[in-house]
């Protein structure tokens, strides 16, 4: 039967501890012990006032995430042994999510979650009347959206994201993930409501595409992706004034003009008024040769084929 | 007979980091290695495009994957961002053939040859952290760093998501570290060698870009590196040439001169230093070429 330390995150200010620290734990456990059932036996057998928050124990409430040897997870999907052989350590550090205030050892406080959740408006808001029977949905439309229909509000994927690391303010992946969710609802009538509502300032062109929500997702929500489609549907809604969604268009207006990134035109492109501001830098830049001399694109070979394509292929989102 | 690539450098490489680029063609040849152009292949989105519209974003990459086939070769690239919108592209396809006969619809549409999906897209760090790369190196007894402690920066995208990119552990990389032993320098670990340098959104949101970049930066100063490296001329940019607006925003200061890959490579292999175009750096590499006596 194996045997690990387990060196658990502690901080009891409601105790009078003000300063937070490790405990090592030692346990005898079964080859295929859940890391949840390791905290909980210690709990039960060592010391009761290690505080944990928990639930189903079978990965549907999305209570138990926490980061195990620095990596994000739910505690009671994750096997010990699994956390050892995965990180190449044979101690298994417990930490309390990142992103987040502890409140309790491993327990944080989830009240700016829960607020950038509500404010996604995650629920359907139909158009018109209700009808007098169900809305039917056909199996097709329910695709688009079962992948983000998965997400258990576990917010593991807030807890190693880089621009919420970066700005507390940041709505952040799983809000967007249940965003998206409505926004691709065919019973859904805020489509362009939507669009500008998560458009704002920390809204989705904040998402700096890191791509740890998608690497920790413990079900496979990939809320990347998801925020990458509701930048999709703001183009489709003509939502295209944030300076996220005047990047991208400059990167279309490139791929139109020649096919290539016209380097030139994407600083003042995606940020006319802050073109000033920046004069400093693009000076130096171009005393080192790092802007490109023509105002031109590139074009590329056969760019004609680039031009149908961008006229011809249609969105589907 | 050298090893034949389809050379995918991307758009930022030819243009406002030409060194990466100029670099890379010439340290090509001492690796055995020859870079086919690809005069067809347009910008990769940078996943802007996809985030945009992402069915023309995954057309306009097919169609570059198309180009390397009819080649009858591989794509091999040099940006973080080029890898993981290319791989993403032919992952897709590969993973279902209706997204694929779709695709195919357009591009013939279009004048362009469909793709079969049999081409495979490598960046040039990991071609040189295989066995094969690392025996072609060592083929040219590469120990010329003389020490020189270098700050691993891998990024995020040609990490993650790993479902897509999977060449190594996302959270434990030694690609980057197995390749500055190899040269003869000495690995500065810390942890922000694998956070976002912030570009993606440097022109949309300054503020939040340069505090992320911030964290590698002062992290690779922290464990007392003399120079970063990364495979990547994105994060080059958001480490080099915004480093000073970084250390004006957070206060502090970095003085971290970065380099591409290919010419930390070429460092430690004698290529010319003129050759790789040092003085476009906003960063001075000084001190670094002192330490290795190019």
């Amino acid at each position: 039967m194996p045997a690990t330390t387990f060196r658990i995150f502690r901080y009891q200010p409601d105790s009078g501890e003000t300063e937070s620290y490790h405990q090592d734990f030692q346990l005898e456990h079964g080859e295929k012990t859940t890391l949840l059932d390791a905290i909980l036996r210690i709990q039960n057998e060592q010391d009761g006032t290690v505080a944990v928050r928990y639930s189903c124990r079978s990965a549907i409430c999305g209570s138990c995430a926490c980061k195990a040897n620095g990596k994000t997870v739910l505690a009671c999907m994750t096997q010990v042994e699994h956390v050892k052989t995965d990180s190449g350590q044979e101690i298994v550090q417990v930490d309390p999510i990142g992103n987040f205030t502890p409140i309790k050892d491993l327990v944080v406080d989830m009240t700016p979650f829960w607020e950038k959740f509500k404010a996604v408006k995650p629920f359907l808001i139909p158009d018109g009347p209700a009808p007098e029977k169900e809305r039917l949905v056909p199996k097709a439309a329910m695709e688009k959206i079962a992948n983000e229909s998965k997400c258990i509000l576990c917010a593991a994927c807030y807890s190693e994201c880089n621009s919420l690391a970066a700005d507390p303010e940041f709505v952040g992946p799983a809000a967007f993930a249940w965003g998206y969710r409505f926004a691709a609802d065919e019973r859904d009538g805020q489509r362009k409501n939507r669009a500008k509502l998560y458009s704002g300032e920390h809204g989705v062109w904040d998402c700096t595409r890191c791509m740890f929500c998608n690497e920790r997702c413990p079900k496979g929500v990939d809320p990347r992706d998801a925020i990458e489609k509701l930048g999709s549907i703001a183009f489709q809604e003509k939502v295209t004034s944030d300076k996220g969604a005047r990047h991208a268009k400059a990167f279309l207006i490139s791929l139109r003009t020649g096919g290539k990134l016209n380097e030139i035109l994407i600083a003042p492109y995606t940020d006319p008024l802050g073109a000033p501001f920046n004069a400093p830098l693009a000076l130096r830049m171009a005393q080192k040769g790092k802007l490109p001399k023509s105002p031109l694109t590139h074009k590329v070979k056969d760019r004609d084929q680039v031009k149908k394509l961008i006229k011809n292929v249609k969105e589907t989102i | 007979m050298p090893r034949q690539f389809a050379y995918y450098p991307g758009c930022v490489a030819e243009f406002s980091s030409k060194e990466l680029n100029a670099t890379t063609k010439a340290l090509a040849p001492l690796l055995d290695i020859e870079l086919l152009p690809m005069p067809q292949a347009t910008c990769c989105g940078a996943g802007d495009v996809a985030e945009a519209k992402p069915n023309l974003y995954l057309t306009l990459n097919v169609r570059i994957l198309s180009e390397a086939e009819a080649m009858g070769v591989d794509i091999l690239t040099i940006c973080n961002v080029c890898t993981l919108n290319l791989r993403r592209a032919n992952k897709m396809v590969k993973d279902d053939p209706r997204v694929l006969e779709a695709v195919n619809e357009e591009l013939v549409k279009a004048g362009a040859r469909p793709y079969q999906g049999t081409i495979e897209v490598t960046h040039l760090l990991w071609f040189l952290a295989t066995e094969e790369g690392l025996s072609l190196l060592e083929a040219r007894g590469p120990r010329g760093l003389n020490g020189l402690k270098v700050a691993p920066y891998y990024g995020c995208q040609l990490l993650r998501p790993s479902s897509v990119m999977g060449f190594e552990d996302p959270d434990r990389p030694q690609s980057l570290e197995r390749l500055i032993t190899a040269l003869g320098g000495e690995v500065s670990d810390y942890e922000g060698k694998s956070r976002c340098c912030g570009f993606p959104i440097i022109l949309a949101r300054e503020e939040v870009a340069l505090k992320e970049s911030h964290v590698a930066l002062s992290g690779a100063r922290d464990a007392g590196a003399q120079v970063m490296v990364t495979p990547c001329p994105l994060c080059h940019l958001a480490m080099d040439a915004y480093q000073r607006k970084t250390e004006q925003l957070m206060g502090e200061e970095y003085a971290m001169p970065v380099l591409h890959l290919p010419q930390l490579i070429g460092l430690a292999l004698g290529l010319p230093t003129k050759t790789m175009e040092f003085k476009r750096h906003l960063v001075p590499v000084d001190e670094v070429l002192s330490i290795v006596g190019a």
